[in-house]
């Protein structure tokens, strides 16, 4: 869709009060052109035919015309700023809801410098056009067409010889518009890179810090900064190439009228007073032609930064967001049959392939595997993060793909691994999922995460505002605090993603045996690195490669003697090895 | 801990806003003086241009018309298209100049911010939502090149043509001039009580935006969370009304802005109408008809400057709130610097001493580390265990000096550590983190973060000892698989490995691990010890964790309560001694085995 197509959707919505600010903008125009008359009437009329009794009217009617335009204009100015935000407003609800349904296809390829961009510079590029380019583009049409139908009715010859440059200047433009859009786009891009840049320097500071990369962050942010530069020096290439001339041509009338139009006087082709007047009409027709210029540049920025905005507008999502109205509540069966999973951007690789169990409503299915082989991959697929690339994933019998995904995950919760917690009180982060929980179940949940006793012996309690992504939180409160997330949102499935890996073992084993007693009429997985966490589940499946390769109880698993009692005898051997006997440093590892 | 700002408060200014900050401003433009007054020129001379048509046009109907002079009209109109010339090339001058001084302009601030920004501590960050930082350093630097550049360029010659204006109107009829600027006055009035009223309003705009950028960066960081919530409609909604308060202060701030041009026009229409009203009283007594007519024509190219003089007035009042979060973020001081005379630390041979260290995060807070000492000989493998908020991370943080301590002393190698560079002490320590970060960009380069000059083999090599190699080796583009911040290409554990990779790489004298391996699977994590042990021959470390098994072999394990070594000593010892070591060792023994 081009640009003006697509920015008109958001603006015809205040098209009412866009048609009531083009009449003012006439009526201003209007008002323009009366003030100077006004002059020349008292010079005629007062000064020459000393009419002195017509000053006061002509001079109030001048003061009041201008009163009266002044108010008109700045009313207009505010209707169209008012225009331009209402659409803004659209554009970025339109922009930040699509935000919220897009999946990591979109976020494994666009840096979040790049999203912010859009939803911030891009934007106010299209504000600007919305309430400032529009309505002096509309000024200088005005001017324009005025002056063409009043010029040429005083003398059309000499209308005729300024026409003459008119191609010249719609050559001009053309050409200037095709080569500012691609600087513009360039201009746009580096923004993008350089606001992600800087984006990653604050997120990464404490990596920064302990590699003592300052320097390299600074030289990094000034090639940018460099590139940032030599993109807008490009622009100001393109607009000294053709700015002065557009100048030079507007001016260029004036010499015409100066050569052409005193011939024509002095021929008696034209009036002196008719030339006077003429002359004085030329800055409606010069002044058009300088801003063109300007104007060009400031509509190609816009159009330069819609392509983004559209471009995100018109992705989707590969898991449409779907509101299924009267979706069932989940009584927690779980069944993979024959699941293949491959990532869409390398779908030769095969993250998962034929995964087959079953987990019965109130079970839990522990998981261990290597890191990579695809465990938390397969806890996406519950969730429909992903959908499978064969096979089936049902839930109480039914296909996930006939399961609106919001419906899923109001009734599904996944405690990643990847601990975000938002820049807000510790309270809002907790019943994020659940904001009508009572304080009572916030404070239950707490101390079944054991979170607690810790969040009480904060300055603030619960109130503590904590860090954008809990910084300043030690990793095991947030695991502790994410967990306490889940658990006061009271999923039907929950699977836990090595909730608990930062915790030591004591407060990991109590939070375990509280967990097992709240999530007994819940389906629930868990991630694992320790047997600890598993040897209690209903089922255990090994994943290697992606595949399972073991799968049974704790004890089955430890009778088959393959991976998992494998990884339960080294956890358990090393301390057995040296509990007895003062083995340091001798132990073999595998 | 210090008061948090959340994306949905605005920020308090610490400073408010003084005469002194535009001196501060004119020390960045003084580099460019000698440009910007040959700008200057070419604007004053493409202005010669502008004022030589209407006197051209003049003699051509004075002179050339009546008297059907032909020769003259061509030579009229030949010296208006040399003029018209000159004017073009001044003004293809005055583009370039005009952005090349901008945008050095913007650099330099842009680059003295992020400077500073690289040496603040961690809190800075960590107070508030990194959204705020960002707009800041990018956002508001770039609306401020324009105003600097252009607007200064432009004020000087307006100045300039109104004092031309001036004088010649006074050399016309002085007190015709005098009457003239009769309601000055009253435009400085409105331009006081717009400007009060702009900048406060200027000022709420400027935290609303700061706001919504939180935001939106805080719903992009966040997203997988909203999603796997499937709290979409509430971050819409929450955002919608971010954006609505945005439009609000932002309709407000224009409201106030576009009021001062109404009231120039019309007080500079009045000052006509004046002129009229008393000129023609006067007229044929004081004032001749041809004089009134000039001067008319004056005091519009009068009112010309004024407003332009009025509309960057305008946009100083709103870039000045920029400015003043600008010049706040350089004035940040960071707390861990460099000594005046401090040197670089000489390549570490890894003893490491603390000697009755005390340290607070919070000025009037309790200590988090009291009186704490230890002695790690060179080589030696120090494992700190003990409850979370113990104080582990904290002894780890003072030993790469991202705080000062508040007493005591920290030595490597017998030199303190408040006497060396940062960087010399930083480069030689690798740390690795219970948060990895993982930059935009490719493997190959997240990895070479650690020594930027390492060869491809070298990065190899290290994601190899680091067992990272296998995994990455299976991703489409191996090395160069580009990865994001916020990617899920990758998993927590895999990301884990490439951190270490890149500490591995930095071959560093002692090396850190504050929990590195949490979301790594035992028997990698067997495997990476292997090859750690191999690479820890002689270097001395410190392994923050809770799994014991990993912390057995430890020279030295001190266990952390409270901010206090309440115990130290190999593991057999501590076994022996039937502490709290062993307390917690039973205990996850019990766990594991049986229950």
């Amino acid at each position: 869709m081009n640009p003006y197509q697509w920015v008109w959707q958001y603006a015809k919505r205040s098209r009412w009060q866009l048609v009531l600010a083009l009449i003012l903008v006439v009526i201003n125009a209007i008002g323009v052109v009366v003030v100077p008359l006004l002059g020349g009437v008292i010079v005629d009329r007062v000064i020459t035919q000393h009419q002195l009794n017509l000053l006061i009217p002509l001079l109030a009617t001048m003061i009041g015309v201008t009163l009266f335009r002044t108010l008109i204009r700045y009313c207009y100015i505010i209707l169209f700023e008012r225009i331009g935000q209402n659409s803004l407003f659209d554009i970025r609800h339109d922009l930040f809801t699509k935000l919220q349904s897009l999946d990591y296809t979109f976020f494994n390829s666009v840096t979040n410098g790049d999203i912010m961009a859009r939803l911030t510079g891009d934007t106010d590029a299209i504000r600007h056009f919305l309430c400032w380019v529009s309505y002096n583009t509309l000024e200088c049409v005005l001017w324009f067409l005025t002056a063409v139908i009043v010029m040429a009715r005083i003398n059309w010859q000499l209308m005729l010889a300024l026409v003459i440059v008119t191609p010249l200047i719609a050559w001009l433009t053309t050409r200037m518009s095709n080569e500012a859009h691609t600087v513009f786009f360039n201009i746009r891009q580096s923004f993008a890179r350089l606001n992600a840049m800087v984006e990653e320097n604050i997120s990464g500071n404490r990596v920064i810090r302990a590699f003592a990369r300052e320097d390299f962050e600074v030289q990094k942010f000034e090639t940018l900064n460099q590139d940032y530069r030599a993109k807008n020096m490009d622009s100001a290439r393109v607009s000294r190439r053709y700015l002065p001339a557009l100048d030079f041509l507007a001016s260029l009338l004036s010499v015409i009228v100066l050569l052409f139009g005193s011939s024509l006087v002095i021929n008696h082709h034209m009036t002196l007073g008719a030339l006077v007047s003429f002359n004085g009409f030329l800055w409606m027709l010069n002044q058009p032609m300088r801003m063109s210029g300007w104007l060009i540049n400031d509509i190609q920025r816009f159009s330069a930064a819609t392509i983004k905005i559209q471009a995100m507008l018109e992705t989707q999502p590969v898991i449409a967001p779907t509101t299924d109205v009267g979706a069932p509540k989940i009584k927690g069966a779980v069944t993979f049959q024959h699941v293949d999973f491959a990532f869409p951007d390398a779908p030769e690789v095969n993250v998962l392939t034929d995964i087959n169990f079953t987990v019965k409503p109130g079970q839990t299915l522990g998981i261990l595997g290597e890191t990579g082989s695809g465990k938390s991959t397969l806890m996406n697929l519950i969730a429909r993060f992903y959908d499978p690339t064969h096979g089936h994933v049902l839930i109480d019998g039914r296909d996930v793909r006939d399961w609106s995904p919001q419906e899923l995950r109001h009734q599904t919760t996944i405690v990643t691994q990847d601990l975000f917690l938002f820049s807000d009180s510790i309270v809002d982060n907790i019943n994020y999922g659940n904001r009508q929980a009572p304080e009572q179940f916030i404070r239950e949940m707490a101390d079944v995460a054991d979170a607690n006793n810790f969040i009480t012996t904060m300055p603030d309690g619960y109130h503590t505002v904590v860090g954008e992504r809990g910084v300043g939180l030690s990793g095991g409160q947030k695991q502790r605090i994410s967990l306490t997330r889940a658990l006061v949102k009271d999923p039907r499935i929950l699977i836990l993603d090595d909730t608990t890996s930062a915790l030591d073992m004591e407060t990991e084993t109590t939070i375990q045996r509280r967990l097992r007693k709240i999530t007994q009429d819940k389906t629930v997985f868990i991630i694992a690195s320790r047997t600890s966490s598993l040897r209690r589940a209903d089922q255990i499946i090994v994943l290697r490669q992606g595949r399972i390769v073991e799968r049974g109880t704790h004890d089955d698993l430890l009778a088959a003697d393959g991976y998992y009692a494998e990884t339960y005898r080294r956890q358990l051997g090393l301390l057995i090895e040296t509990k007895g006997t003062d083995s340091r440093g001798k132990t073999e590892h595998v | 801990m210090a008061k948090r700002n959340t994306s949905n408060e605005d920020e308090q200014l610490k400073t408010h806003f003084n005469w002194h900050d535009y001196a501060r401003l004119g020390q960045y433009l003084k580099p460019y003086t000698w440009r910007m007054l040959l700008v200057l020129g070419s604007i004053l001379i493409g202005n010669v241009a502008i004022i030589l048509g209407p006197y051209l046009m003049k003699v051509a109907i004075d002179q050339a018309i009546p008297q059907r002079n032909f020769q003259l009209l061509w030579g009229l109109s030949g010296t208006f298209l040399v003029s018209l010339l000159v004017a073009f090339g001044c003004f293809r001058y005055r583009i370039w100049a005009i952005t090349e001084i901008g945008q050095n302009l913007l650099i330099d601030m842009r680059t003295d911010l992020f400077k500073n920004l690289q040496k603040l501590p961690f809190a800075y960050f960590d107070s508030r939502p990194h959204g705020k930082i960002l707009i800041r350093v990018v956002n508001y630097i770039n609306t401020l090149s324009d105003l600097l550049a252009n607007g200064l360029v432009n004020l000087i010659s307006d100045v300039i043509s109104l004092v031309i204006t001036l004088i010649f109107m006074f050399a016309i009829n002085w007190k015709l001039t005098l009457d003239s600027l009769v309601l000055i006055p009253f435009l400085l009035l409105w331009a006081y009580y717009v400007q009060k009223r702009q900048r406060t309003a200027f000022r709420a705009l400027s935290n609303k935006q700061s706001n919504l950028n939180a935001y939106i960066h805080e719903s992009i960081a966040g997203i997988k969370v909203t999603q796997g919530f499937a709290q979409e409609e509430h971050a819409v909604n929450t955002f919608d009304s971010v954006v609505n308060d945005n439009r609000d202060a932002y309709m407000r701030a224009v409201k106030i802005q576009y009021a001062l041009s109404p009231g120039v026009q019309n007080i500079s229409t009045m000052t006509t109408a004046l002129i009229y009203f008393i000129g023609i009283q006067q007229l044929g007594v004081v004032v001749s008809t041809g004089t009134l007519i000039a001067f008319l024509g004056y005091i519009n190219n009068f009112w010309n400057p004024v407003i332009n003089i009025g509309n960057f007035y305008n946009s100083l009042v709103t870039a000045t709130t920029y400015l003043e979060r600008i010049f706040e973020t350089m004035d940040e001081q960071p707390t861990v610097t460099d000594a005046p005379d401090a040197f670089a630390l000489p390549p570490i041979k890894g003893d490491v001493r603390f000697n009755q260290v005390s340290f607070r995060y919070d000025e009037d807070g309790p200590l988090n580390l009291d009186n704490v000492s230890f002695h790690a000989k060179v080589g030696q493998t120090i494992a700190l265990v003990g409850p979370t908020g113990a104080g582990k991370s904290t002894i780890i943080n003072l030993l790469s000096r991202f705080y000062n301590v508040n007493s005591g002393q920290i030595t490597i190698d017998n030199v303190d550590l408040s006497q060396v560079t940062l960087e010399s002490l930083r480069t030689q320590m690798g740390v690795m983190q219970q948060d990895t970060f993982i930059f935009s960009g490719t493997i190959m380069d997240n990895i070479r973060y650690g020594r930027l000059d390492a060869t491809d083999a070298e990065v190899v090599a290290a994601a190899k000892l680091a067992r990272a190699d296998t995994f990455i080796r299976t991703l489409k583009a191996g090395y160069q698989t580009e990865v994001q911040e916020r990617g899920d290409s990758i998993s927590a554990g895999q990301r884990q490995l490439l951190a270490f990779a890149r500490v591995l790489l930095a071959d560093p004298r002692i090396l850190i691990l504050d929990e590195a391996t949490a979301a790594i699977d035992t028997k990698t994590e067997a495997q990476l010890q292997a090859g750690l042990n191999e690479l820890l021959k002689g270097r001395t470390s410190f392994i923050v964790a809770h799994r014991l098994s990993t912390i057995q072999q430890a020279d030295q394990i001190l266990v952390i309560n409270n901010g206090h070594i309440v115990e130290a000593g190999r593991h057999a010892d501590l076994i022996a001694k039937r502490g709290e070591y062993y307390e917690l060792y039973d205990s996850q023994y019990r766990m594991l085995q049986a229950e």
